[in-house]
């Protein structure tokens, strides 16, 4: 067997067991729910083509725009809150003082607990009456069933939860700031402040930018925390689209309405992360 | 002048370390609340500090659970599902890996683009044709309905290809002019060296496995096939009154995934921050 021709299957064969799994669980769904979005598809049933239908339903029902903004608010407000939080722990952790490995293993510590024990430990904290807030300040608040104080509790839990994450990720960028930088800026008399702004930003300009991407990916996924704390409550002004996709689709049993939903919500991550990174480096310039 | 400028660093510092040790405190308020309130009889307030952080503590809880919830089982199920998806994504995402970054072929980049391209894809947005696609196989109710979806993640494959190159392309090609095999040079040259990011795609896969919500939630229809996350909110809904209870459930599930942030901390660390330079 010719080199070439022996190299090039010897490739394939390696990647061949991942590709199975990729193409069969990854590319070929994403193919799939863009085909069933122009179907009238329940469980078990041959769907019948419907053209727009489906398009024409979403985009003039009002939940669906209000699952939408409902994740929008949450995106607009937790990405810059979580990625700043993660980033001044960063600087905490960074900086050389003693005990600061026990303190970055205390702030990276709740990311490693599932979902269902982090909303099941802050639905015993905003709880009404036996909640460890409400018994604490003796004030009688109804956290998760006021609509902005159901906010404040999910914001919170999330940043709790996975600020840790992108902690780590802004610790790994600032120390590659090489040493020399900060000393050279210190003989010339620059200041605390003028190094933050002057060096430290600057050069973690690439990793913030990244972080935040992700921590807005991140947010845009918004499920588990508001369904298991809220169901979405009080009256769906804080379902979000994720969850809004599971009932039409898995409760309703409307999987080509859904599934339109899925591929607009598809294009909208797309559109923001796009957008995202031509603004910033359109700010850049 | 000098004397006033160390007045001012040792101040700033004090403050700092004040801040960050509040912070952290905070952080770690509610695990230990956690941890302590399932220790306490059956029925205590637990929103009551004094009663929480003072005896009598008991292990009776984690006794009675097993009676209230089956969650043995469920712990069957998450042990199956992250160390089959644990092994699996080891296997084959250190092998194409290695064909992505050693192995001169048609369509290499390309295909590298495409599978860099999944990472973009999040798994809410073609959960429905998924769970059709499992429908189809008839896998619905099954371990491998639960283990599949996670082998597709192109992350461990990406992070296997970044860390093969970093291994000079000569020790490889030293091999071949030995005689080596491609699998034989991968097994026994570049696997051993890649210690290091195994590790750390391992840790990052099992943890995110263990912690996984909506797949599951989604496929486990049976309470036979839960795993730990989907079972927890389920058992939870029935005992809002009563804290102590739930309280056990979250510990005892959390302790596999807290043992090894405490045990692989650094590669955890690593892992990430590798994870964040490519993502």
């Amino acid at each position: 067997m010719k080199e070439s021709v022996k190299r090039n299957l010897t490739a394939w064969l390696f990647l061949a067991p991942y590709l199975v799994f990729f193409i069969a669980f990854l590319a070929f769904p994403i193919f799939r729910g863009f085909g069933l979005s122009f179907f009238r598809v329940s469980l078990g049933r041959p769907g019948t083509f419907v053209g727009f239908d489906n398009y024409v339903r979403v985009l003039t029902d009002t939940q669906f725009w209000l699952s939408l903004s409902n994740t929008l608010l949450f995106v607009v407000v937790s990405t810059p809150l979580i990625t700043a939080v993660g980033f001044t722990m960063a600087m905490f952790v960074n900086s050389k003082l003693k005990g600061t490995a026990i303190i970055r293993s205390v702030y990276f510590a709740p990311y490693v607990l599932s979902m269902a024990v982090v909303t099941g430990l802050w639905i015993f904290i905003f709880q009404p009456y036996l909640g460890l807030l409400s018994v604490l300040t003796g004030v009688e608040m109804f956290w998760l069933s006021t609509r902005w104080l159901a906010w404040i509790a999910i914001i919170i839990t999330t940043t709790w939860w996975t600020v840790g994450f992108n902690m780590i990720l802004c610790l790994a960028g600032l120390q590659d700031i090489p040493e020399e930088v900060y000393e050279a800026a210190r003989i010339d008399g620059a200041s605390r402040t003028q190094l933050l702004f002057q060096i430290t930003l600057p050069m973690m300009r690439p990793v913030l930018t990244m972080v935040f991407m992700l921590q807005a990916i991140q947010s845009f996924k918004l499920f588990g925390q508001t369904w298991l704390m809220t169901g979405g409550g009080p009256g769906n002004h804080t379902r979000t689209i994720v969850q809004y996709i599971y009932q039409i689709g898995f409760i309703e049993r409307n999987m080509g309405v859904s599934s339109t939903m899925s591929f607009l919500f598809f294009l909208v991550v797309l559109l923001f992360t796009f957008g995202q990174s031509k603004l910033l480096s359109f700010t850049r310039n | 002048m000098d004397t006033t400028q160390r007045k001012n660093i040792s101040v700033f510092r004090v403050l700092l370390y004040l801040i960050a040790i509040t912070v952290a405190l905070l952080w770690l308020f509610p695990i230990v609340w956690m941890i302590f309130s399932s220790l306490k009889p059956f029925g205590t307030p637990v929103a009551f500090l004094d009663r929480v952080f003072s005896p009598p503590f008991t292990l009776d809880n984690y006794f009675l659970l097993p009676q209230r919830a089956p969650i043995w089982r469920w712990t069957f199920n998450s042990v199956l599902v992250a160390g089959v998806v644990t092994a699996g994504v080891l296997v084959m995402s250190s092998l194409a890996g290695y064909a992505l970054s050693k192995i001169k072929f048609k369509g290499s980049k390309i295909l590298f683009v495409v599978i860099a391209a999944g990472l973009m894809v999040p798994i809410e947005a073609i959960v429905i044709p998924l769970f059709l696609t499992i429908i189809d196989l008839n896998l619905l109710n099954t371990h491998v309905s639960l283990i599949v979806p996670s082998f597709a993640a192109p992350l461990g494959v990406l992070i296997m290809k970044q860390y093969y190159d970093s291994i000079p392309n000569e020790l490889v090609e030293a091999a071949a002019i030995d005689g080596s095999s491609y699998f034989r040079t991968w097994f026994s040259v570049c696997l051993p060296l890649s210690r290091s990011a195994l590790a750390a795609v391992g840790i990052i896969t099992f943890t995110n496995s263990w912690n996984n919500f909506l797949w599951p939630f989604l496929a486990a229809q049976n309470s036979r096939m839960f795993t730990l996350p989907v079972g927890l909110p389920v058992f939870q809904d029935l005992h809002v009154e009563e804290f102590t209870m739930p309280m056990t459930a979250s510990v005892f599930a959390s302790i596999p995934a807290l043992l090894v942030f405490i045990f692989f901390q650094k590669q955890i660390v690593r892992g990430i921050a590798m994870s964040g330079i490519k993502g």
